[in-house]
């Protein structure tokens, strides 16, 4: 029973249902198909390269050589330099992210059953929580359990030597916790102190050292993530004072709580993404790979918003089951919520590489 | 008017509610609040001393931390909300009156309980500089503060434990404001009080202040003055400054933040 149970995880890993391949999230344009599987002259690059090479660029231009050698009739009647959005497109098409996908099957039920989890219990809980609680005192729960998990905005600053965030995220708490009521409320992010929360994490922190995703990974409950990123759960688990309460259920009855209080807040978003991708589980994956992507690499801005215009929200979308505050910033400055819904329409190819569909 | 039927209704509710020793500052008159209307919160302490007499007199001191939210409106009005802990220590609480009772010790201390304060002003300007105000404050404690002694009666060995219960004070005050360049604001008037605990000795032993019998133990005098300064300090917080005195000074700080 073990050996078996071994293999079937060996196999996932290695890929065996969909044969080795890394996926590339459909560039602008586009249409959506089902997964695009890039190989090389059609030998499948092995799941060893998709894991030390994750987040491999594919451009649709290497893509359109690929298939002009397989045949591509459409493509072969148009010459390579002749393109007229081939310039428009070079440098968006550069965009494009991937991330390696062997466990696709396990992720895909893991997505199913987060997804069953959001329907039948996470939203109708959180819509009665809605009902009930008011708006202003929602944000407020949701304010202080940010504030709380201060040690890991601290320590990822701290260890991608970024002593300025630090600083600020150390200010941040002391004003919240001591003028913001214990961190209900937010006066740090007030026009007159401006200390914005630091948008960062551990998974971040070890993606900024040059670390790489890894495999995509659905955690139940969780929601995407990958070996690197997954650092930040475990992380967070031993810095999020929270876990520290006792007895255990206590903890994980706040866990719960904070869940409810912060999906209650961006219902819809989850949905409306849902609604404008015809696979939801590629929409998601893509919007996962492009977010944590552009997270790296916002690094040392932290003046400017959150990566691809996809600001508070955009967690939440991502992890519908996972609250936004331990990793983003939440303030009385919202990202407006049109701005997550205009995402969230976006078909799901231009939320996926973060870029507007071409009118 | 319907602002007025507000106010009106959260002075009589902080009436008949009731609340702290030392709850907390006065602070200025003028309300800190934008005049828009929004929230201000505060951190602050106050070193409150005061004599409460039960037939003597006692010295009572504490020292009172609290967090404030407040909101306010139009230059006018403000109410305000606070949490607070105190510790407490009376002197002589356990002195004894006669040669029979010889206890270890004479002061009764306790450690911090939590207070609960609202409070809420009203202010109308006499022009650019010059105001007048009015607030009511109350508090009450959440915790019995507790003390034990122990000594001999007679020669014959006790213990006893006092427990001070229901402690509370409201406060009615006038200020005058004044407000000096670079938006400092220095304010003084007299304030009227009263505040009470319930001093409750288990078990009671003769000859000794507070713990011979359940007694009531009242503030000797009811009215004082206060005084203090008001200054922006810049990016939205301000400090207050403030002593007050009756029968002794009393004297308290606070950092106030206006959104």
């Amino acid at each position: 029973m073990k050996a078996s149970v071994y293999i079937i995880f060996a196999l996932l890993f290695l890929g065996c249902a969909h044969g080795n391949q890394a996926v590339v999230a459909d560039g602008p344009g586009a249409e959506w198909n089902p997964p695009v599987f890039l190989t090389a002259a059609g030998v499948a690059p092995s799941a060893f390269e998709s894991l030390l090479r994750p987040g491999v660029l594919h451009s649709e231009k290497d893509s359109g050589k690929e298939q002009a050698e397989t045949g591509d009739e459409y493509l072969e009647d148009v010459p390579a330099g002749d393109d007229e959005y081939a310039e428009e497109f070079k440098g968006e098409e550069e965009e494009e992210i991937t991330i390696a996908d062997p466990l696709e099957p396990l992720n895909r039920a893991m997505f199913h059953f987060n997804d069953r989890l959001y329907f039948w219990v996470l939203k109708p809980v959180a819509e009665g929580y809605n009902k009930v609680v008011p708006e202003d005192a929602r944000i407020s729960v949701r304010n202080f359990f940010s504030n709380l998990a201060y040690p890991i905005r601290l320590a990822s600053c701290l260890l991608q030597a970024d002593f300025r965030g630090a600083a600020t995220e150390t200010g941040r708490f002391v004003v919240n916790t001591v003028w913001g009521i214990g961190g209900l409320l937010d006066p740090a992010s007030g026009k007159d102190l401006d200390l914005k929360m630091q948008n960062v994490d551990l998974g971040q922190t070890l993606g900024t050292y040059g670390v790489g995703h890894g495999v995509y990974i659905v955690w139940p409950f969780i929601g995407p993530s990958s070996p690197r990123d997954s650092v930040d759960i475990v992380g967070g688990y031993f810095l999020y004072p929270v876990y520290y309460l006792e007895p255990w259920y206590a903890a994980w009855g706040a866990r719960a709580y904070e869940s409810v209080n912060d999906t209650s807040l961006r219902i819809g978003d989850y949905e409306s993404l849902k609604e404008a991708a015809i696979d939801p589980y590629i929409a998601l994956r893509n919007a996962y790979a492009q977010y944590r992507r552009k997270l790296v690499e916002s690094r040392g801005k932290t003046d400017e918003p959150p990566p691809g215009g996809v600001r508070a929200g955009a967690e939440g979308i991502i992890n519908p089951g996972m609250p936004a505050p331990r990793r983003m910033q939440i303030s009385w400055e919202l990202a407006p919520e049109a701005e997550v819904n205009r995402v969230a329409r976006m078909p799901a190819s231009d939320t996926a590489s973060g870029k507007e569909k071409r009118p | 008017m319907r602002t007025i039927a507000v106010f009106a209704a959260v002075l009589s509710a902080l009436s008949c509610f009731g609340t702290a020793v030392a709850g907390g500052m006065f602070g200025p008159p003028q309300p800190v609040s934008r005049d828009a209307g929004g929230l201000h919160t505060a951190v602050g302490y106050i070193h409150y001393a005061d004599i409460f007499k039960d037939g003597a007199d006692h010295v009572i001191r504490q020292n009172h931390i609290y967090s404030q939210a407040g909101y306010g409106a139009h230059d006018r009005w403000e109410i305000y909300g606070r949490v607070s802990m105190s510790d407490l220590r009376i002197s002589d609480a356990f002195r004894s009156a006669n040669d029979a009772a010889v206890p270890s010790r004479s002061d009764f201390e306790d450690r911090w309980k939590f207070f609960g304060t609202l409070g809420g002003k009203g202010y109308y300007p006499f022009g650019s500089c010059l105001g007048m105000g009015i607030f009511v404050q109350a508090s009450y404690a959440f915790g019995d503060f507790k003390d034990g002694v122990s000594g001999t009666l007679n020669g014959a060995p006790f213990a006893t434990e006092l427990k001070l219960k229901d402690i509370w004070d409201i406060n009615f005050g006038i200020g005058l404001q004044w407000t000096v360049p670079r938006g400092v604001r220095l304010y003084a008037g007299p304030f009227a009080y009263y505040a009470e605990a319930k001093a409750s000795p288990s078990p009671a032993v003769r000859g000794l202040a507070l713990a011979s019998e359940d007694v009531l133990i009242r503030n000797k005098t009811s009215a004082g003055g206060f005084a203090g300064v008001d200054i922006p300090i810049g990016k939205g917080f301000r400090l207050n400054l403030e002593t007050r005195y009756s029968e002794r000074f009393s004297l308290g700080s606070a950092i106030v933040f206006v959104y």
